[in-house]
């Protein structure tokens, strides 16, 4: 009704202005607004280009598929989803912002939405099975069955024929070669996917034997060779046949046909080109991966309805409400103040609360010291820095021991993480011992340490994590008892990553997200080509002119002739035993040198929800990020008329309003009260979590 | 010293208005209280009596633990001073009544959460989400709202003065460029070039001093202009280009003090426009740098807090109000005890 009324109202402002009404018109289809009619074809060019690139893009016939490939399916592995769980519900949910665009590659792409329609949900040739112990392992997507041919660095894959894109239109191999025509195109505007999926980079070939079967072949023989292959994703070629110079606003606002559960339907489309308040994702009833085993029980609700709440306090008044169904409770302050074990509605089991440990690589988050800066650049000052703060306060104080120390720059990746290193506790006398052996021996006036040219020892501590503030504000405060000062800039997130990204910081507390893989990576972080340009002269040792190089994640600015040469045996070594030899020293260097301060971990996480949410008996899988990660909850529905009945006048609620008569007698004003920890998969170490 | 009749005859009908009088009397006890801040809210003691001697921390440099026999060098904590000495005996302290600074944790070593007011603790006014105390940061908060408006009023006035009696005075080509040019300037959204600049540098009060000031001056030239150009016309201007006086001379000091009834009475308006707009700055973040206090940064942290911890907002709210109000009161008197007719009568 509203959304119409604007229709009107726009289309008659139009008309009545003059204009054509034939640019509106045509702007009112799923296509964002591009006539089909003029649409350039993008199939004559990527014909010359596999032609062009015939060694990348190879065509053969069956007949050449290599005799005695072990294929595998690991139907073997547990099932994902719960047999309780039922399909149907809504699942609402927010969000901070709307996305900028339903492209899922290019400018702005990279949103916080794009799990919605790709990341979470879009079905590669093999998922990473999240539940299983001791290594990753994939379980069928859209390949049914994969081989390895690991001293060839290649995996050949045979898909399912049942594949279905969104639209009906069956999965081929095409749409894999297409991927990487895809990603390879300038059309996109997007380097990194130009530079990872590049020619010449990381794969060398991808090869067509039929209609299903392909192998695609890596550059390196890299442990997890498996992995990296089968968790490409097809793309869907005819969906953007369309695609030439304007694929940036030509694709800007349709939704890309999934292999996934969840579509966006041309009308929500529509609704949202005047209407930026809410999106809504509807599940395929007919979805082909529906019944199969490890997506079976999954993806169960009907719908998925993300309101644009700007503010966190407001989503979570909402949650209270019940307008949304789950609350994420990560931070200490909603846990224990906002939202506490005996709030009345968690007392009367409306909402349940469940804390559950996962098992993945951690976050990075430290202070990130730039050690190409005066003073800075002295070790012996870089750990007296380590010892004046206060981590233990903060874990303590601030999260309530909630979270735990992070000990080395890498942990979470299980046996990879260098088991004994600790990281250095607060201790000012051993601080101020530092301090002195870099000079600075005597205290100021303001309790701040001076060296002999009367320097004080003073850093600036920048952030763009506001929530934790607080945090930097115990540091401060206890650093100075070592003498140090640091001036806090709590800045925008994007002005702090400019600042760090320009190595203009002197110590930044940032935290770099990873993904779940096997083993760390060293060389973005640490490698000298990251620190400066030419950082060492052909003999190895430090050369005199260098200059620092921006815009790389090396925020420590570390240079370490031994570290590189570590760093690219590691990169080049296709055996796990000897890169985490080479990762433990690496460790033990990163540890000498100081320059990152580990700072904490959270090993779990925890959300409350409205009764009505279900989970599996075991709540979630290990390498779960979020608790809706993998989409194995579901929607009571009956419980959720049964709740909100009982919530409305008549329910707990009639305690505060005097004189309101509970009108529905069978339903009972109490359910039992649920808070819950699922530790099964606890894999931090004793002594950490004792702490 | 003797006063112009005039003026004379302007402070007695300001006297007379006891509103306002009163309202200028409280402000300046505040501002009083707000300069000895450190004698009523700081985790410094007053007078410490150890071994001895009597010692003043309250001014000057730190004293480390080790002179009252702590065993560390960092700066002493009176408290634990006070407590100790009180035990042991051998001496005494004596902390202010408010025994906090604003940047410290008045529970340490406990959780950090908002806390109720609690009198036993000398928590007058509660603690913030960082276990500060809310009074001490609310004085020290008032105090840089000041520091801040008194800079700012001074800036706006010699910008506005100078650029507006010089528009006034020259007329013509300057005059006309300069309007023009302060009808760009003046449509530039001020809150978002703040925002912008502040998220690129460190903030800073000078800073957004200079950035507040430099998007504020324009409104002062007006008035300025217009009571330039009236003046400038009289008889005792031309004398005083005949008898050879300069420019800067004829403006400034025989110009300038027949205007400058409108200046004084802006003032007062003009501070309350300079502690809102620090008080927005601070409540969206993107004010003076953590952890200074700040009444705006108060502000965000209690409306995100309302159910658990009311107290952070009705203290900051109630100060805010308070402060403001007294000062509308001394501009609304002040205004009329400079308005020449004593009496208006609409028709």
């Amino acid at each position: 009704m509203k959304r119409s009324r604007l229709q009107f109202f726009l289309v008659s402002a139009l008309a009545g202005a003059g204009f054509l009404l034939l640019g509106g018109c045509c702007r009112n289809d799923a296509r964002g607004g591009f006539d089909p009619a003029d649409a350039p074809d993008i199939y004559p060019e990527l014909a010359e280009y596999y032609e062009e690139h015939a060694d990348f893009f190879r065509f053969r016939t069956p007949d050449d598929i290599p005799e005695g490939l072990e294929w595998t399916d690991n139907m073997h592995l547990p099932d994902l989803g719960s047999p309780e769980a039922r399909k149907g519900g809504v699942q609402r949910g927010s969000m901070a912002d709307f996305p900028r665009t339903l492209r899922v590659v290019g400018p702005e792409a990279n949103n916080a939405f794009r799990r919605f329609i790709l990341d979470d949900m879009l079905v590669g040739l093999a998922g990473l099975h999240p539940n299983v112990e001791g290594g990753h392992q994939s379980y069928p997507g859209v390949a049914e069955e994969w081989a390895v041919d690991y001293e060839n660095r290649t995996v050949y894959a045979r898909l399912n024929p049942a594949a279905r894109w969104s639209d009906g239109e069956p999965v081929t191999v095409d749409d894999v070669m297409f991927m990487f025509f895809f990603y390879q195109s300038s059309y996109i505007n997007d380097p990194w996917y130009n530079n990872w999926y590049g020619i010449g980079n990381n794969y060398t070939d991808i090869t067509k034997y039929d209609d299903h079967t392909l192998s695609i072949s890596m550059r390196e023989a890299r442990p997890d060779l498996e992995r990296r292959i089968l968790n490409l994703r097809p793309l869907p070629q005819h969906f953007f046949r369309e695609m030439g110079e304007d694929f940036v606003q030509r694709y800007q606002w349709r939704f890309m046909p999934t292999t996934g559960p969840y579509v966006i339907t041309d009308e929500e489309i529509e609704r949202i080109r005047f209407n930026r308040d809410s999106i809504t994702l509807t599940r395929l009833e007919d979805w082909w991966a529906r019944d199969l085993k490890f997506y079976r029980n999954r993806f169960n609700a009907d719908q998925i309805r993300l309101r644009v709440i700007r503010d966190t306090p407001k989503a979570f008044e909402a949650f209270l409400l019940g307008q949304l169904d789950m609350f994420g409770m990560n931070l200490t302050e909603y846990n224990y103040d906002m939202l506490p074990d005996d709030h009345p509605l968690v007392e009367d089991g409306f909402i349940h609360k469940s804390t559950f440990y996962n098992d993945i690589p951690r976050p990075s988050w430290g202070l990130w010291i730039n050690s190409s800066m005066p003073l800075l650049d002295n070790n012996d000052i870089r750990k007296g820095i380590h010892y004046a703060l206060n981590w233990d306060q903060v874990l303590e104080q601030f999260f309530r021991g909630d979270y735990v120390r992070m000990q080395t720059t890498a942990d979470g990746y299980g046996d990879m993480t260098h088991p004994d290193i600790r990281a250095r506790p607060f201790d000012p006398d051993r601080a101020m011992e530092y301090f002195a052996k870099a000079g600075f021996t005597e205290r100021g006036s303001d309790g701040i340490l001076r060296n002999e040219r009367g320097q004080r020892l003073s850093f600036s501590l920048n952030t763009g994590a506001a929530p934790f503030r607080g945090v930097l504000a115990i540091l401060r405060q206890e650093a100075r008892k070592a003498g140090l000062e640091l001036r806090l800039e709590i800045l925008d997130p994007s002005a702090n990553w400019l600042k760090v990204q320009e190595k203009n910081h002197d110590i930044a507390f940032v935290g770099l997200n990873v993904s779940v893989e096997r083993y760390p990576r060293y060389w973005e972080t640490y490698h000298s080509s990251n620190a400066y340009h030419d950082a060492f002269l052909e003999d190895g040792t430090p050369n005199p002119d260098r200059r620092v190089r921006t815009q790389t994640n090396n925020m420590q600015v570390i240079a370490n002739y031994e570290l590189d040469q570590l760093i690219e045996r590691y990169d080049e070594s296709d055996s796990l035993d000897e890169m985490r030899e080479l990762a433990f020293r690496m460790e033990e260097i990163l540890h000498e040198d100081a320059s990152f301060v580990p700072a904490f971990i959270f090993p779990k996480f925890r959300v409350a929800y409205w009764r009505w949410v279900r989970w599996p008996d075991d709540f979630n899988v290990r390498f779960a990020r979020e608790p809706t990660e993998h989409y194995v909850h579901w929607f009571d529905t009956e419980r959720r008329v049964e709740t909100e009945l009982a919530v409305r006048p008549g329910g707990w609620l009639a305690r505060f309003i005097p004189g309101a008569a509970r009108d529905i007698d069978e339903i009972p004003a109490e359910f039992p009260k649920k808070v819950r920890v699922f530790d099964q998969w606890l894999a931090v170490p004793d002594d950490v979590i004792a702490e | 010293m003797r006063l112009n009749p005039l003026t004379v005859k302007k402070i007695k009908r300001f006297k007379s208005l006891r509103r306002g009088y009163y309202s200028l009397i409280l402000m300046g006890a505040l501002l009083l209280l707000a300069v000895f801040a450190e004698l009523f809210v700081n985790n410094r003691a007053l007078v410490v009596y150890y071994e001895g001697s009597l010692r003043f921390p309250v001014y000057g440099g730190q004293i480390a633990g080790t002179e009252f026999g702590f065993d560390y060098s960092h700066e002493t904590n009176y408290r634990d001073l006070r407590d100790r000495l009180r035990a042991e005996g051998g001496g005494f302290v004596l902390m202010p009544p408010v025994p906090f600074g604003p940047q410290e944790d008045a529970y340490p070593g406990e959780f950090i959460r908002p806390r109720p007011p609690d009198f036993g603790n000398r928590n007058f006014l509660g603690t913030d989400t960082q276990n500060r105390d809310v009074l001490a940061r609310l004085v020290y908060g008032f105090r840089n709202a000041m520091i801040f408006a008194f800079g700012f009023v001074g800036g706006v006035y010699l910008l506005g003065i100078v650029i507006g009696c010089a528009m006034g005075y020259f007329g013509g080509w300057f005059d006309l460029i300069t309007q023009r040019f302060i009808e760009i300037w003046s449509n530039i959204p001020f809150l978002y070039t703040v925002i912008f600049v502040s998220s690129v540098f460190e903030p800073n009060l000078l800073l957004l001093l200079a950035i507040i000031v430099a998007f504020s001056w324009t409104g002062m030239t007006y008035y300025m202009r217009t009571g330039t150009f009236k003046e400038k016309a009289r008889e005792y201007v031309a004398a005083a280009q005949i008898l050879g006086a300069s420019t800067p001379r004829i403006i400034f000091h025989h110009i300038l003090p027949n205007i400058i009834a409108t200046l004084v009475t802006f003032m007062p308006f003009l501070m309350i426009t300079a502690i809102t707009s620090l008080t927005a700055l601070d409540f969206l973040g993107y004010g003076l740098p953590e952890p200074t206090p700040s009444w705006g940064e108060l502000l965000r942290q209690g409306t995100e807090r309302l159910k658990i911890a009311p107290w952070i907002t009705l203290s900051a709210f109630a100060a805010m109000t308070i402060v403001l109000t007294l000062m509308a009161f001394v501009g609304e008197a002040v205004r009329e005890a400079f308005d020449p007719k004593k009496f208006t009568v609409y028709e």
